[in-house]
């Protein structure tokens, strides 16, 4: 068995630091002065689904439940893995087998011991069929053995392959060799769940007067649509080393509101609008920052029967392409620091090598060019058929200024006319997903940091593909991939066919852009999942 | 009298019945689900989470057992969004809410515009009627969308005098921008409504006997001319109330105040039946309760009308 | 958001209470009482003004309401005010679009929406009112029962829902929208209905055995035009108002043709940031054509009313 160990010098100087902790009001490792009040408040678009760790589905309640519960393994500032409820790991020779050891010191906030057995309760649960799970696909994910059949019901939970060796030692058993499976522990879903209390009141667990959790923050306040406060919770085996006290999330909808009420000191953080980044950064240099993300913004033709005959060449497919130029989407429209893309998977993600797709290194004339070449190569265009199609998203601003560009480039470049057609969200997936479009917009952000997360979504087999390309020789790629010691060459090999066959537009990779104030620290700008923890960041005195 | 409310009631019972079957049909033919997500879910998934919310059940069923649940246990069923709660709690919360501001609105449009009314037709072509005249119909005119914003950007942003939203359990300066986007508007047509019956009234026969008679004015507008000449206001609150309410999902967008608005259209959007249901409901029978207590008064105060 | 009816109620009262209304002097006497009406008339021409300019427009603008001026793509807040030199007579949208271009197709939008959706209210509320009241009877009392069922409907509400479910078209927002405001319409002419059918001239006409479908056409309705044509000028704004709060909602026209509604709201979003006009210019023909309508609607009521005279 291999050992790996974690940040054995943090945590001493963490022990050694614990007593003298703040006294002084000084950061235990900057030896920054630290501010007085030590409360960020932060604005979230829209209500969370849920602030149970099996439950949860959306980006905004993983933040909350990331505080209030801690999984085996955290992520630091820059997405690296270090321990969580446990310190250490082995993995069997085979890959297939994991053993985690938990800390003897966490605690739930009631005061009871976090032990291996409230990982294999929460595990279970997530599997269960009748806890309704929507992640629950997660734990198949995971390759947890006999996952599948107890989703399907075939199996009953208690079957799954996690096992608790004692209190402190919690055995995986995998389907198949998992070499990044500790990565997946840091995903909420796999964070404990207090059995007692779930038992006792349970749908109503996680309302704030009766949820135990166990990790450094407590849910004290919940106004479903207006706010969620989450405080300091002093049973956490780190607190000593927590700096803020009470983390507020506020409800705002509308984006501009929320800047207005970030300007009058209402918030510590919230999103720029589109296209506003530049003139804030030029009034509040130290407030407005953007760091890339690992979301990638596309176009998908779609290439099933119910296609277009059009989008079934090629050279059309390319010409489209080769005629956005991405610089004027993202320096004119987003004006967010957002990266032109030329391939789908962002040149942010790790281990991913960004091969010299051809079209990248033209210039944008050079381009053009090409372009028209081929849409009349391709029959359309001056002299030859007027090329038409719809153009698909999803009613939103920011989508429709760029669906607005990109069908003017076309329509000025290549005489092609596009037209607009926005869908209200839930109609627009469902539009897509039964192939029920000609050109659809497309977002995708990694489930984790790695280019499959990505590329996935062009096997022919995913449930994702909703343009329906399909490539054996990528699929052949892809599967292989999975188990390789170094898959990086497959996934060059995969955006290179991709920029030949062109099945979709990239066009730009994502920033986070944020207004955030000016004393508020270790923000974990390099982490590109954008996983954060309350636990990490402090104030400094100003 | 009492006839007249019983047979309101009779109409309030089916006219609720046709709303629940129309809302769940239009509910169920709108494309996508509360559970289509860009991560399309695994149909094994898909499945377990269909089958506790019964919705693998047809539609009659769903239709019977959900209207079961109400009479029987007044249960409007889990959120299908918001997986920690039920649709009675997200009501609850969301409701008083609504109804604080709402009526508190409803008040300052009622009050302002009266006064604002009358003031106008006593001093009927002076620059006071038509300064009132002009900016009621301003204020009619400005949608609130506009307004909203305007606000949060001159009391909250270059004042700083009052917060830019929030709720706060309605401590009363979250409430001053809300209830001023929303009664605006309300105020206006109040005003203008007051002022043409004002002015009606007090041409008319009995006010110049009264004048005649020597009363002096303000008696006479306010003992006598005031309370027929609100009759037509009063026909028009009962709509506005309810118009308050529902319209006050931009109160709740721009102002966050976790109410009733927004989470209707959030349901909606996100295909969130059982709190969509539960809402239309609630908006429905609101609407018929209005319309009757607004009738009721209408008798009370015009001895013409019998009901 | 709301009608007053009240206005309307008492209008047809008060036309009720006259004989046989004879078509041409009421009308002329409208007319020249209209005429005297010195706020309407001026609404009338601001309005027509706007009407011509919705036309015209298109001729006058320099760049198309979708054409997007890369020169000022990026930096609208700098060079996409409103100057005559690029052509941009009230300046550009956050796309550098021309807001020029983009107001007049959204005037056309509006307006269109705000005239057919009142026609439609009116054609469907009266034929509907007129019917219910002719007839009388059970006919009458279950006709007016689906209208009481209707009214209490949250209306908003259901409008929302249409409009998830089928989707966003310039047809669906007049469906949404007459939907629900021929209610009233249908209950005033009913009752005014009901005072002209024991009319001599009907009794006379049904005496002569002329058919239902042509007394309720050729008598009953000529005599409820006054009625109807002010209720009609009084929905109109009502319409305009509506469609910019579905447009608030996201739920208005298809990009790139754009309303008033949604020019206001997306001027409203970037108040803050710099860009006044692209609030302003909208908002500023939004405002004045419904005071314009709002005027017209009082003059015409006043006009039309026998007991002002």
């Amino acid at each position: 068995m291999k050992h790996f160990a974690f940040g054995l010098t943090v945590s001493f100087t963490a022990l050694t630091l614990a007593a003298t902790a703040f006294a002084a009001g000084n950061h235990p490792e900057t030896g920054e002065a630290l501010a007085e009040t030590q409360v960020f408040t932060y604005r979230v678009l829209d209500e969370h689904s849920s602030v149970d760790p099996q439950i949860v589905e959306d980006v905004s309640g993983s933040e909350i439940v990331r505080d209030l519960f801690e999984g085996l393994m955290n992520q630091d500032a820059d997405g690296n893995l270090v321990p969580g409820v446990a310190t250490d790991y082995e993995v069997s020779e085979g890959n297939d087998e994991y053993i985690f050891n938990l800390r003897a010191d966490a605690k739930w906030s009631n005061g009871d011991p976090v032990t291996a057995h409230d990982f294999v309760f929460a595990w279970q649960r997530a599997a269960d069929p009748a806890t309704a799970s929507p992640y629950s696909w997660y734990i198949e994910l995971m390759s947890i053995q006999n996952g599948a059949q107890i989703i399907a019901g075939e199996m009953p939970p208690s079957e799954l392959g996690v096992e608790a060796v004692d209190d402190l030692t919690l055995k995986v058993s995998l389907t198949q060799p998992l070499p990044y499976f500790p990565k997946m522990v840091t995903h909420a879903t796999t964070f404990p769940s207090p059995k007692k209390v779930i038992e006792e009141h349970g749908a109503e667990w996680t309302k704030p007067e009766n949820i135990v959790s166990n990790g450094a923050y407590m849910l004290t306040e919940h106004v479903p649509n207006e706010r969620s406060v989450r405080e300091r919770n002093p049973m956490y085996w780190d607190n000593d080393n927590t700096i803020i006290d009470k983390t507020v999330a506020l409800v705002i909808n509308d984006e501009n509101t929320a800047l207005a009420r970030y300007k009058a000191g209402e918030l510590n953080r919230t999103e720029i609008p589109t296209g506003q980044y530049p003139s804030l950064k030029a009034e509040f240099p130290n407030q407005a920052t953007a760091f890339p993300r690992l979301c990638s913004y596309y176009y998908t033709y779609n290439l099933s029967d119910s296609g277009p005959e059009a989008f079934k060449d090629v050279r059309v497919r390319q010409a489209l392409a080769y005629a956005i130029d991405r610089n004027v989407i993202v320096e004119n429209v987003l004006q967010g620091g957002q990266f032109p893309a030329y391939t789908f998977t962002p040149g942010a993600t790790a281990g991913f090598d960004v091969p010299d797709v051809d079209y990248a290194g033209l210039s944008q004339a050079e381009r053009d060019a090409k372009a028209k070449e081929l849409m009349a190569e391709a029959g359309y265009g001056p002299g030859g058929e007027k090329l038409e199609f719809d153009m698909l998203y999803n009613t939103s601003e920011a989508h429709q200024q760029i669906a607005t560009v990109m069908s003017q480039m076309w329509k000025q470049k290549l005489g092609v006319e596009a037209t607009l057609a926005n869908l209200e969200w839930k109609v627009f997936l469902d539009t897509r997903g039964n192939q029920d479009f000609e050109l659809a917009r497309g977002a995708w952000c990694g489930d984790y940091n790695e280019a499959s997360t990505f590329l996935d979504l062009v096997d022919s087999g995913s449930g994702y593909n909703d343009g329906k390309y399909s490539n054996e020789m990528v699929d052949q790629l892809l599967a292989e991939a999975k188990t390789s010691k170094d898959p990086s060459a497959n996934y060059t090999k995969i955006e290179e066919i991709m920029s030949a066959e062109m099945p979709v537009i990239p066009i730009y990779h994502y920033t986070g852009s944020y207004m955030m104030s000016e004393d508020l620290r270790n923000w974990p700008v390099n982490n590109v999942e954008q996983n954060w923890y309350s636990k990490d960041l402090y104030f400094a005195a100003n | 009298m009492i006839n007249f409310i019983l047979r309101r009631l009779a109409i309030a019972i089916p006219t609720l019945l046709l709303l629940i079957v129309i809302t769940f049909v239009l509910m169920y033919s709108a494309p996508g689900g509360p559970f289509t997500s860009e991560r399309p879910l695994p149909p094994q998934v898909l499945a377990n989470i269909e089958a506790k919310y019964g919705l693998n059940q047809p539609l009659w069923r769903q239709i019977v057992t959900y209207i079961w649940g109400i009479v029987t246990e007044f249960d409007f069923g889990p959120s299908f969004q918001y997986k920690d709660r039920t649709v009675n709690d997200v009501i609850a919360q969301g409701f008083p809410v609504t109804l604080t501001y709402g009526f508190l609105s409803f008040i300052v449009a009622v009050a302002v515009g009266v006064t604002l009314g009358v003031v106008a037709a006593i001093r009927q072509n002076t620059l006071i009627d038509y300064l009132a005249v002009g900016t009621s119909i301003g204020a009619q005119v400005l949608p609130n969308f506009v307004m909203a914003p305007i606000l949060v950007l001159t009391f909250t942003l270059w004042l700083g005098w009052l917060p830019g939203g929030g709720w706060e359990g309605g401590k009363i300066e979250y409430l001053i921008l809300p209830v001023i986007a929303l009664s605006t508007s309300y105020m206006a047509s109040i005003a203008r409504i007051t002022r043409s019956s004002m002015l009606e009234v007090l041409n008319s026969n009995f006010i110049r006997t009264a004048r005649a008679k020597g009363i002096p004015e303000r008696q006479i507008i306010i003992g006598h001319a005031l309370k027929p000449s609100l009759l037509p206001v009063i026909s028009y609150l009962g709509p506005t109330f309810v118009a308050m309410i529902t319209g006050s999902v931009v109160i709740d967008v721009y102002f966050s105040t976790g109410g009733i608005g927004q989470m209707f259209v959030n349901s909606a959007l996100s295909r969130d039946y059982s709190v969509m249901m539960g809402v239309t409901i609630l908006m429905g029978g609101l609407t018929i309760t209005f319309n009757l207590i607004v009738d009721i008064l209408y008798a009370w105060i015009d001895p013409k009308i019998r009901l | 958001m709301l009608l007053d009816t009240h206005d309307v109620k008492e209008l047809s009262a008060n036309l009720a209470e006259m004989d046989e209304i004879k078509g041409r002097s009421l009308w002329a006497d409208a007319r020249n009482r209209f005429k005297r009406n010195r706020a309407a008339m001026v609404s009338t021409f601001i309005l027509i003004g706007i009407v011509i300019f919705s036309f015209v427009g298109p001729y006058l603008a320099a760049w198309s309401n979708e054409e997007i001026d890369w020169s000022v793509l990026g930096k609208v807040k700098e060079l996409g005010a409103p100057s005559w030199s690029n052509g941009h007579y009230f300046g550009t949208d956050d796309l550098g679009r021309d807001l020029f271009a983009r107001v007049v197709q959204g005037t056309q939008i509006s307006l269109m929406v705000g005239v057919v959706g009142a026609l439609i209210a009116v054609l469907v509320g009266t034929t509907y009112g007129a019917v219910a009241g002719y007839f009388g009877g059970r006919i009458d009392s279950v006709m007016m029962r689906i209208v009481d069922i209707l009214i209490a409907m949250p209306f908003m509400f259901v409008l929302i829902l249409l409009l998830v479910v089928f989707g966003r078209s310039v047809f669906m927002l007049f469906v949404g929208v007459g939907l629900i405001s021929w209610l009233d319409m249908s209950r005033i002419v009913r009752g005014q209905t009901l005072t002209i059918k024991n009319k001599e001239f009907v009794e006379a006409a049904q005496a002569m055995g002329v058919s239902h479908f042509k007394i309720i056409f050729r008598h009953i309705i000529p005599n409820l035009l006054g009625v109807v044509a002010v209720f009609a000028t009084q929905l109109v704004p009502l319409m305009i108002l509506t469609e910019s709060f579905i447009s608030f909602l996201g739920l208005g026209v298809q990009e790139p043709a754009t309303s008033w509604g949604a020019l206001i709201n997306e001027g409203a979003a970037t108040m803050q940031y710099g860009t006044l006009w692209q609030l302003l210019f909208p908002l500023a023909f939004f405002i004045v054509s419904l005071f314009c309508f709002f005027f017209i609607g009082d003059g015409l009521r006043d006009a039309l009313d026998p007991k002002d005279r």
